[in-house]
Protein backbone atom coordinates (compact mmCIF):
# COMPACT_ATOMS: atom_id res chain seq x y z
CA UNK A 1 0.00 0.00 0.00
CA UNK A 2 1.57 3.24 -0.80
CA UNK A 3 1.77 6.22 1.78
CA UNK A 4 -1.04 8.41 -0.24
CA UNK A 5 -3.23 5.81 -0.02
CA UNK A 6 -2.52 5.20 3.85
CA UNK A 7 -3.23 9.00 4.46
CA UNK A 8 -6.04 8.91 2.51
CA UNK A 9 -7.11 6.58 5.63
CA UNK A 10 -5.45 7.93 8.67
CA UNK A 11 -6.64 11.32 8.09
CA UNK A 12 -10.06 11.41 8.03
CA UNK A 13 -9.47 9.22 10.90
CA UNK A 14 -6.96 11.83 12.61
CA UNK A 15 -9.52 14.22 12.11
CA UNK A 16 -12.60 12.65 13.48
CA UNK A 17 -11.25 11.72 16.61
CA UNK A 18 -10.85 15.65 17.05
CA UNK A 19 -14.36 16.86 16.35
CA UNK A 20 -15.86 16.73 20.11
CA UNK A 21 -12.42 18.70 20.83
CA UNK A 22 -13.65 20.93 18.12
CA UNK A 23 -17.23 21.54 19.08
CA UNK A 24 -16.68 22.36 22.39
CA UNK A 25 -14.12 24.92 21.22
CA UNK A 26 -16.44 26.74 18.97
CA UNK A 27 -19.37 26.35 21.58
CA UNK A 28 -17.31 28.12 23.73
CA UNK A 29 -17.37 31.08 21.60
CA UNK A 30 -21.03 30.95 21.99
CA UNK A 31 -24.74 29.05 21.53
CA UNK A 32 -24.80 27.43 17.32
CA UNK A 33 -26.55 24.99 15.23
CA UNK A 34 -25.84 21.86 13.94
CA UNK A 35 -25.58 23.40 10.23
CA UNK A 36 -23.45 26.46 11.37
CA UNK A 37 -21.42 23.94 13.31
CA UNK A 38 -20.75 21.84 10.38
CA UNK A 39 -19.73 24.87 7.98
CA UNK A 40 -17.59 26.60 10.97
CA UNK A 41 -15.63 23.33 11.19
CA UNK A 42 -15.19 22.57 7.71
CA UNK A 43 -14.02 26.81 7.19
CA UNK A 44 -12.00 26.55 9.60
CA UNK A 45 -10.49 23.38 9.78
CA UNK A 46 -10.66 21.90 6.24
CA UNK A 47 -12.05 18.77 7.50
CA UNK A 48 -14.51 17.08 4.97
CA UNK A 49 -16.75 15.10 7.48
CA UNK A 50 -20.30 13.92 6.20
CA UNK A 51 -22.32 17.11 8.15
CA UNK A 52 -24.80 14.14 9.97
CA UNK A 53 -21.67 12.52 11.47
CA UNK A 54 -21.74 15.88 14.06
CA UNK A 55 -25.34 14.42 15.42
CA UNK A 56 -24.22 11.18 16.87
CA UNK A 57 -21.27 13.33 18.53
CA UNK A 58 -23.34 16.11 19.87
CA UNK A 59 -25.92 13.65 21.40
CA UNK A 60 -23.08 11.85 23.38
CA UNK A 61 -21.65 15.75 24.67
CA UNK A 62 -25.27 16.13 25.68
CA UNK A 63 -25.69 12.95 27.33
CA UNK A 64 -22.55 14.00 29.21
CA UNK A 65 -23.73 17.21 30.21
CA UNK A 66 -21.16 18.63 28.34
CA UNK A 67 -23.63 20.52 26.45
CA UNK A 68 -27.10 22.01 26.28
CA UNK A 69 -29.92 21.83 23.36
CA UNK A 70 -32.79 24.05 23.21
CA UNK A 71 -35.37 24.53 20.03
CA UNK A 72 -35.46 27.75 18.83
CA UNK A 73 -38.19 29.13 16.24
CA UNK A 74 -37.64 31.95 13.73
CA UNK A 75 -39.56 34.22 11.64
CA UNK A 76 -38.80 32.61 8.14
CA UNK A 77 -37.90 28.72 7.95
CA UNK A 78 -37.65 25.96 10.03
CA UNK A 79 -36.99 26.30 14.32
CA UNK A 80 -33.31 25.34 14.75
CA UNK A 81 -31.50 23.06 17.74
CA UNK A 82 -29.19 25.44 19.79
CA UNK A 83 -26.49 23.74 21.54
CA UNK A 84 -24.89 25.79 24.45
CA UNK A 85 -21.65 24.55 26.10
CA UNK A 86 -22.22 23.88 30.26
CA UNK A 87 -19.87 24.61 32.99
CA UNK A 88 -18.53 20.92 32.74
CA UNK A 89 -18.52 21.33 29.21
CA UNK A 90 -15.89 24.17 29.78
CA UNK A 91 -13.75 22.17 32.85
CA UNK A 92 -13.70 19.41 30.42
CA UNK A 93 -12.67 21.36 27.47
CA UNK A 94 -9.88 23.28 29.90
CA UNK A 95 -8.81 19.56 30.18
CA UNK A 96 -8.58 19.10 26.42
CA UNK A 97 -7.14 21.81 25.58
CA UNK A 98 -4.13 20.98 28.27
CA UNK A 99 -4.31 17.40 27.50
CA UNK A 100 -4.00 18.80 23.69
CA UNK A 101 -1.10 21.36 24.34
CA UNK A 102 0.75 18.35 25.95
CA UNK A 103 0.20 16.15 23.20
CA UNK A 104 1.41 18.65 20.81
CA UNK A 105 4.25 19.39 22.07
CA UNK A 106 5.64 16.15 22.41
CA UNK A 107 4.58 15.17 19.01
CA UNK A 108 6.25 18.18 17.74
CA UNK A 109 9.31 17.13 19.67
CA UNK A 110 9.58 14.37 17.98
CA UNK A 111 8.96 15.80 14.51
CA UNK A 112 11.49 18.07 15.14
CA UNK A 113 14.18 15.30 15.71
CA UNK A 114 13.03 13.04 12.99
CA UNK B 1 -41.68 19.60 6.10
CA UNK B 2 -43.19 20.91 3.10
CA UNK B 3 -45.41 23.34 5.81
CA UNK B 4 -41.81 24.75 6.43
CA UNK B 5 -40.50 25.40 3.43
CA UNK B 6 -42.53 24.56 0.08
CA UNK B 7 -41.27 22.36 -2.05
CA UNK B 8 -42.20 23.51 -5.44
CA UNK B 9 -40.36 21.11 -8.38
CA UNK B 10 -42.10 17.31 -8.57
CA UNK B 11 -38.30 15.57 -8.73
CA UNK B 12 -36.75 17.57 -5.32
CA UNK B 13 -40.55 16.68 -3.84
CA UNK B 14 -40.47 12.52 -5.09
CA UNK B 15 -36.49 12.77 -3.96
CA UNK B 16 -37.75 14.48 0.10
CA UNK B 17 -40.76 11.69 0.06
CA UNK B 18 -37.99 8.71 -0.46
CA UNK B 19 -35.96 10.55 2.12
CA UNK B 20 -38.09 11.28 5.01
CA UNK B 21 -39.61 7.71 4.45
CA UNK B 22 -36.49 5.83 4.78
CA UNK B 23 -35.53 8.57 7.63
CA UNK B 24 -39.05 7.57 9.61
CA UNK B 25 -38.54 3.72 8.86
CA UNK B 26 -35.34 4.34 10.28
CA UNK B 27 -35.73 6.19 13.56
CA UNK B 28 -38.92 3.63 14.23
CA UNK B 29 -36.95 1.96 17.03
CA UNK B 30 -36.55 5.21 19.35
CA UNK B 31 -39.52 6.94 21.29
CA UNK B 32 -41.93 8.96 19.24
CA UNK B 33 -40.27 12.14 21.06
CA UNK B 34 -36.85 11.52 20.04
CA UNK B 35 -37.89 9.89 16.12
CA UNK B 36 -39.89 13.76 16.24
CA UNK B 37 -36.52 15.05 17.75
CA UNK B 38 -34.06 13.81 15.42
CA UNK B 39 -36.43 14.32 12.39
CA UNK B 40 -36.87 17.91 12.71
CA UNK B 41 -32.96 18.52 13.42
CA UNK B 42 -32.43 16.97 10.24
CA UNK B 43 -34.90 18.24 8.14
CA UNK B 44 -33.70 22.00 10.03
CA UNK B 45 -30.07 21.10 8.46
CA UNK B 46 -31.27 20.01 5.25
CA UNK B 47 -33.71 23.80 5.10
CA UNK B 48 -30.41 25.66 6.33
CA UNK B 49 -28.23 23.75 3.69
CA UNK B 50 -30.73 24.83 1.01
CA UNK B 51 -31.06 28.32 1.90
CA UNK B 52 -27.19 28.83 2.15
CA UNK B 53 -26.63 30.25 -0.94
CA UNK B 54 -23.13 30.74 -1.03
CA UNK B 55 -22.48 26.65 -1.34
CA UNK B 56 -25.10 26.70 -3.66
CA UNK B 57 -25.95 29.87 -5.68
CA UNK B 58 -27.25 28.89 -9.62
CA UNK B 59 -28.42 25.63 -8.44
CA UNK B 60 -32.01 23.93 -9.18
CA UNK B 61 -34.27 22.66 -6.13
CA UNK B 62 -33.58 18.98 -6.58
CA UNK B 63 -29.79 20.18 -6.93
CA UNK B 64 -29.99 21.94 -3.81
CA UNK B 65 -31.86 19.21 -2.17
CA UNK B 66 -29.86 16.17 -3.43
CA UNK B 67 -26.67 17.85 -2.47
CA UNK B 68 -28.38 18.44 0.70
CA UNK B 69 -28.89 15.00 1.55
CA UNK B 70 -25.52 13.78 0.19
CA UNK B 71 -23.47 16.19 2.39
CA UNK B 72 -24.92 14.77 5.03
CA UNK B 73 -23.39 11.20 4.75
CA UNK B 74 -25.37 7.94 5.03
CA UNK B 75 -28.19 8.02 7.20
CA UNK B 76 -26.23 4.41 8.09
CA UNK B 77 -22.93 6.41 8.79
CA UNK B 78 -25.39 8.48 11.16
CA UNK B 79 -28.22 7.81 12.43
CA UNK B 80 -27.38 4.19 12.94
CA UNK B 81 -25.01 5.03 16.08
CA UNK B 82 -27.01 8.00 17.04
CA UNK B 83 -29.92 5.32 17.52
CA UNK B 84 -27.93 2.73 19.14
CA UNK B 85 -26.32 5.06 21.62
CA UNK B 86 -29.71 6.35 22.68
CA UNK B 87 -31.39 2.95 23.12
CA UNK B 88 -28.46 1.06 24.54
CA UNK B 89 -28.14 4.35 27.52
CA UNK B 90 -32.38 4.30 27.67
CA UNK B 91 -31.93 0.61 28.03
CA UNK B 92 -29.95 0.14 30.04
CA UNK B 93 -31.17 2.53 32.12
CA UNK B 94 -34.84 0.98 32.30
CA UNK B 95 -33.25 -2.44 32.88
CA UNK B 96 -33.87 -4.00 29.95
CA UNK B 97 -32.44 -7.46 30.04
CA UNK B 98 -30.93 -7.32 26.59
CA UNK B 99 -29.78 -4.33 27.14
CA UNK B 100 -27.70 -5.02 30.66
CA UNK B 101 -25.93 -8.07 28.63
CA UNK B 102 -25.21 -5.45 25.52
CA UNK B 103 -23.31 -3.40 27.68
CA UNK B 104 -21.51 -5.94 29.83
CA UNK B 105 -20.11 -7.44 26.40
CA UNK B 106 -19.07 -3.97 24.92
CA UNK B 107 -17.55 -3.50 28.52
CA UNK B 108 -15.65 -6.51 28.78
CA UNK B 109 -14.39 -6.31 25.32
CA UNK B 110 -12.50 -2.57 26.66
CA UNK B 111 -9.58 -4.24 28.39
CA UNK B 112 -8.54 -5.66 31.54
CA UNK B 113 -9.93 -2.93 33.83
CA UNK B 114 -13.21 -2.97 32.03
CA UNK B 115 -13.21 -7.04 32.28
CA UNK B 116 -12.73 -6.70 35.71
CA UNK B 117 -15.38 -4.26 36.27
CA UNK B 118 -17.18 -5.79 34.25
CA UNK B 119 -16.88 -9.30 36.13
CA UNK B 120 -17.94 -7.01 39.44
CA UNK B 121 -20.95 -6.03 37.95
CA UNK B 122 -21.94 -9.53 36.27
CA UNK B 123 -21.58 -10.82 39.80
CA UNK B 124 -23.80 -8.09 41.39
CA UNK B 125 -26.47 -9.19 38.58
CA UNK B 126 -26.31 -12.88 39.48
CA UNK B 127 -26.29 -12.31 43.15
CA UNK B 128 -29.26 -9.59 42.96
CA UNK B 129 -31.29 -12.23 40.85
CA UNK B 130 -30.58 -14.67 42.99
CA UNK B 131 -31.70 -12.88 46.22
CA UNK B 132 -34.94 -12.01 44.56
CA UNK B 133 -35.72 -15.47 43.54
CA UNK B 134 -35.02 -16.72 46.77
CA UNK B 135 -37.08 -14.13 48.58
CA UNK B 136 -39.79 -14.30 46.16
CA UNK B 137 -39.53 -18.46 46.94
CA UNK B 138 -39.18 -17.91 50.37
CA UNK B 139 -43.19 -16.88 51.00
CA UNK B 140 -44.21 -20.37 49.52
CA UNK B 141 -41.35 -22.47 50.98
CA UNK B 142 -39.92 -20.73 54.64
CA UNK B 143 -36.51 -22.83 55.20
CA UNK B 144 -35.42 -20.97 51.69
CA UNK B 145 -33.00 -18.51 52.69
CA UNK B 146 -30.07 -17.13 54.66
CA UNK B 147 -28.70 -18.80 57.26
CA UNK B 148 -25.73 -18.77 59.18
CA UNK B 149 -23.70 -21.12 61.23
CA UNK B 150 -22.27 -20.60 65.16
CA UNK B 151 -19.10 -20.89 63.56
CA UNK B 152 -19.86 -17.73 61.54
CA UNK B 153 -20.00 -19.23 58.02
CA UNK B 154 -23.19 -18.00 56.27
CA UNK B 155 -25.05 -19.54 53.68
CA UNK B 156 -27.65 -19.10 51.07
CA UNK B 157 -29.60 -21.63 50.88
CA UNK B 158 -32.99 -23.87 49.39
CA UNK B 159 -33.67 -26.06 52.65
CA UNK B 160 -33.34 -25.92 56.17
CA UNK B 161 -29.79 -26.32 57.42
CA UNK B 162 -29.00 -28.21 60.14
CA UNK B 163 -27.36 -26.62 63.56
CA UNK B 164 -27.38 -23.40 61.68
CA UNK B 165 -29.94 -20.25 63.18
CA UNK B 166 -32.28 -18.40 59.90
CA UNK B 167 -31.52 -14.92 58.90
CA UNK B 168 -34.51 -12.73 59.99
CA UNK B 169 -37.26 -15.68 58.74
CA UNK B 170 -40.08 -13.41 59.24
CA UNK B 171 -38.60 -10.36 57.20
CA UNK B 172 -36.69 -12.59 54.58
CA UNK B 173 -39.28 -11.60 51.56
CA UNK B 174 -39.59 -7.98 52.09
CA UNK B 175 -35.95 -7.13 52.41
CA UNK B 176 -35.00 -9.56 49.65
CA UNK B 177 -37.81 -8.55 47.14
CA UNK B 178 -37.03 -4.41 48.07
CA UNK B 179 -33.05 -4.71 48.68
CA UNK B 180 -33.00 -6.73 45.15
CA UNK B 181 -34.69 -4.03 43.05
CA UNK B 182 -33.10 -1.54 44.55
CA UNK B 183 -29.58 -3.41 43.74
CA UNK B 184 -30.62 -3.70 40.09
CA UNK B 185 -31.41 0.13 40.13
CA UNK B 186 -27.83 0.54 41.31
CA UNK B 187 -25.99 -1.24 39.45
CA UNK B 188 -28.45 -0.45 36.29
CA UNK B 189 -27.10 3.17 36.72
CA UNK B 190 -23.66 1.64 37.27
CA UNK B 191 -23.69 0.09 34.22
CA UNK B 192 -25.52 3.12 32.22
CA UNK B 193 -22.54 5.08 33.38
CA UNK B 194 -20.22 2.24 32.16
CA UNK B 195 -21.85 2.22 28.79
CA UNK B 196 -21.89 6.39 28.81
CA UNK B 197 -17.78 5.99 29.51
CA UNK B 198 -17.22 3.34 26.64
CA UNK B 199 -19.40 5.43 23.78
CA UNK B 200 -16.72 8.39 24.28
CA UNK B 201 -13.58 6.02 24.72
Amino acid sequence: MGSDKIMERWVPQFRKGLLEFIILLRLQQGHSYGYELAMQIKDVTMIEVAEGTLYPLLNRLKRDGLVVSEWQTADVGTPRKYYQITSLGLETLAKMKNTWTETHNSILNLVMQS
Amino acid sequence: MNNMFPITNKTAQTVWNNFDRELIHKLKPLPSEEQSDIRLEILSHLYDAMSDHSSSPNETEEIKLINAISNLGSPDEYLTPLIADILLYQNASKGYPSAILQGLKSSAKKGLMHAFATFVLGMGYFWTIMIFIMAFMHIINPDIGIWYYPTGDISLSFEAQPNAQQWLPTWFSLIGISGSALAYWGLNKVLSYFIARLSKS
